[in-house]
């Protein structure tokens, strides 16, 4: 509920973004642009000079100063951080600032707020499902002249990843940490029992009821886990045959279809049998990590961003997501986006073609993490292959990318998903009667859609 | 027969008050535990409660990270700013409320307990325009500005400068006190009790906010702990749940400190404020 409140004001802190932006070349005190215009890196009259942002500027008096905002945090953001260190000691005229701004949902949220207020970053990484809200409102730049000028071309980069990269024609973000689900299985667990690894919805049944262990009537081991999250839904409803959103994108017809009750029900059987442990929705990343590492469940739906903390004592192997009547497979994910308001776009693609094609760019950082690599050229670079090699596991996600659907497409998604993730809930959580509970969906998503 | 009835009674006082001791200690106790054991304790399945050899290195990678002691400094400007200025707009406000007589004082009032009413959910998109529009983003202001006057504290002082005597004011005029004296030295140090509370409440508001300076700062350099705090999570992957803990144990520390030193006075102030 707090959470749809929140999202009726980003939308209105939205409107007044785009309202704001339209005078935002005339104002020319504000906080964090003109901080980024003055060839003082740290932000204006600020009484807390930060080490690292005054640290490179003595020298020469022309450098520039790049905010970069982005979501990944803990390890994923050391290696981040660690990206930006290189980009910094190999352009002396460049000095990027790489800035935490929360979860996606909430850097999403202050990137909104901040272009309302004329302080927006000059690149921001997006989570790839809000980058049409923010194309929609015209606040991201078209990299399409940069990227001809340097001679790069969207054919360089992996189809499956490109879904959200062009909008009406504009080329407004790239990929960045991008990841799909796959499909983690303990090999031990599935050996011991004779089972081999499902590679269809059937044989998933079948194989997460035969790895249940009760004792005294509970449920010590369960089959199969997966995050609270839209994601893995998501999936099977595209594997079953159906889309999420039409065409049109007027409405959602796997609900009339019939695949979402198929879907769910699908679910909440093996939920019934103890098959499935449906984890609580906070922190439910870390919960179904934790039972996965620890022995509690045999397989699991995660990111492929998981795979390189993923410390089992154990042979783990990974696989397609077990197929219906097709494979099918969502990405997430960030992209970086450029920023219109930015007054530094040359420097600022400096810094994303950088990214986007050195070998210690984006390429390091997934090596680093799990994410997958986004072009062509990374996946055959020798250092991907050399890791692939050495743990193919790392190689299923790419192969998986033939696969890559891109159904919730929309520039209403944002808030569809809110809806989304009740029924989710009344399904999962509370029992709730299957076909009322989509076709409740059905109609606020309807609502939303047709608003838009 | 009425000596056990009563002892009964005492007894499952007793009970429930250790029922709910327990129940508000736990969550404490469980983080302290949780910040002394290894990342595979963390993860072990039952739950580790005692670990096994206390990892106090945790607390040292959490203040040995480089940024820490800017985040704490951030932390204790804010806190202790935003603290000194309510006291300086507060005390003479809640003095003006409580014992002088002009127009529209209770309009006025009236409008201090409408701000305090209103949750900052709804203002911090003005707010953050506004202080945006100053020039004032990436600067430690908007964290302490925005709570220069505290609706609440004003609230709880009026009521408790309403209970002292008029005589004693009449008195400190008879000897030349001017109004300012009257406040500073006579009203002030009366209320220590109220003025504790609110202080700690204040403390431990500001201490522990985590919305309001992730909304209003842009940049690491002005950001406090608590931001710092959560960069520490990772969205996907292991979480390192022991030095997560280590570093909200370092956080907590003094919130415990401070209530230490307030809490007898904050029972005082809710009794003679009447409100109980």
């Amino acid at each position: 509920m707090k959470r749809r409140t929140g999202s009726i004001l980003l939308a209105s802190a939205m409107l007044t973004g785009v309202l704001a932006g339209c005078s935002s070349n005339n104002s020319g005190n504000n906080g964090g642009n003109a901080a980024s215009g003055s060839p003082s890196a740290s932000a204006s009259g600020s009484s807390s000079p930060s080490a690292s942002q005054t640290s490179g500027q003595s020298g020469s008096g022309e450098k520039v100063t790049i905010q970069f905002w982005h979501s990944t945090s803990g390890k994923t953001g050391e290696a981040l951080d660690a990206m930006v260190q290189r980009f910094n000691s190999s352009h002396p005229d460049v000095q990027v600032v790489s800035t935490f701004q929360g979860s996606y949902d909430d850097a999403s949220t202050k990137l909104q707020q901040a272009i309302a207020g004329n302080n927006a970053p000059d690149v921001s990484m997006v989570e790839r499902a809000y980058v049409q809200q923010f194309a929609e409102s015209d606040v991201l730049a078209d990299m399409t002249p940069y990227m001809d000028k340097s001679g790069m071309s969207k054919d360089d980069f992996v189809q499956g990843l490109m879904g959200h990269s062009v909008f009406n024609d504009k080329l407004v973000s790239l990929p960045l940490n991008r990841s799909t689900p796959i499909f983690y299985i303990n090999k031990k667990m599935l050996d011991e029992k004779g089972l081999q690894v499902p590679q269809t919805w059937d044989d998933l049944k079948k194989v997460a009821n035969a790895l249940v262990v009760k004792e005294n009537g509970k449920v010590s081991t369960y089959g199969l886990t997966m995050p609270y999250d839209t994601w893995y839904p998501l999936a099977m409803i595209t594997q079953a045959g159906s889309t999420f959103f039409s065409d049109d994108g007027k409405t959602v017809p796997f609900v009339d279809d019939g695949t979402g009750n198929k879907v769910f029900s699908y679910l909440r059987d093996l939920q019934d049998s103890g098959a499935l442990y449906y984890p609580p929705s906070q922190d439910s990343g870390s919960i179904v990590n934790q039972m996965f590492t620890s022995g509690k469940v045999g397989m699991v739906f995660q990111s492929t961003g998981i795979m390189s903390t993923l410390q089992t004592d154990f042979d783990y192997v990974t696989a397609f997501l077990p197929a219906d009547k097709q494979h099918a497979e969502p990405t997430g994910g960030g992209n970086i986006v450029m920023l219109d308001s930015s007054k530094h776009k040359d420097a600022a693609w400096e810094f994303v073609q950088w990214v986007e094609t050195d070998p210690q760019g984006a390429q390091q950082f997934i090596l680093d993490t799990g994410y997958l690599p986004f072009t062509k050229k990374m996946a055959e670079s020798q250092e991907v292959q050399d890791l692939w090699a050495k743990d193919p596991n790392r190689k299923t996600a790419y192969d998986q990318l033939q696969y890559a659907v891109d159904t919730n497409k929309s520039v209403a998604w944002p808030l569809v998903m809110k809806e989304f993730f009740s029924a989710i809930e009344a399904i999962m959580y509370d029992h709730k009667d299957v076909d009322a509970t989509l076709k409740t969906f059905k109609k606020s998503a309807e609502d939303i859609l047709s608003s838009n | 027969m009425r000596f056990e009835l009563r002892s009964i009674g005492t007894t499952v006082q007793y009970l429930l008050k250790i029922v709910f001791i327990l129940l508000f200690i736990f969550p404490l106790l469980w983080m302290i535990s949780t910040s002394l054991q290894t990342l595979h304790e963390t993860q072990a399945f039952p739950p580790t409660l005692v670990p096994s050899v206390p990892q106090w290195r945790n607390f040292a990678s959490v203040m040995d990270n480089g940024s820490f002691l800017m985040y704490a400094r951030n932390s204790v400007v804010v806190t202790f700013s935003v603290i000194a200025l309510q006291f300086l707009v507060m005390i003479p406000a809640a003095y003006a409320f409580a014992k002088y007589k002009f127009a529209g004082k209770n309009i006025l009032f009236g409008i201090v307990l409408l701000a305090f009413m209103i949750p900052g959910q709804i203002t911090f998109i003005p707010v953050y325009l506004m202080l945006g529009d100053w020039g004032l983003i990436n600067t430690l202001l908007p964290q302490i500005l925005p709570f220069m006057s505290n609706a609440f504290g004003i609230f709880l002082l009026r009521q408790y400068f309403m209970q002292l005597p008029e005589d004693l004011i009449e008195a400190a005029r008879l000897d030349g006190a001017n109004e300012f004296k009257i406040i500073w030295r006579i009203m002030a140090p009366m209320a220590a009790p109220a003025l504790a509370t609110i202080a700690l409440f204040s403390f431990v508001a500001h201490w522990n906010d985590y919305f309001w300076p992730l909304v209003m700062t842009n940049s690491d350099s002005v950001r406090p702990l608590t931001i710092w705090i959560s960069t520490l999570r990772s969205e996907e992957g292991i979480a390192n749940w022991n030095i997560i803990m280590a570093a909200n144990v370092v956080l907590v520390v003094p919130i415990l400190v401070v209530y230490a030193f307030c809490s007898k006075q904050i029972l005082n102030a809710f009794v003679y404020s009447g409100i109980k």
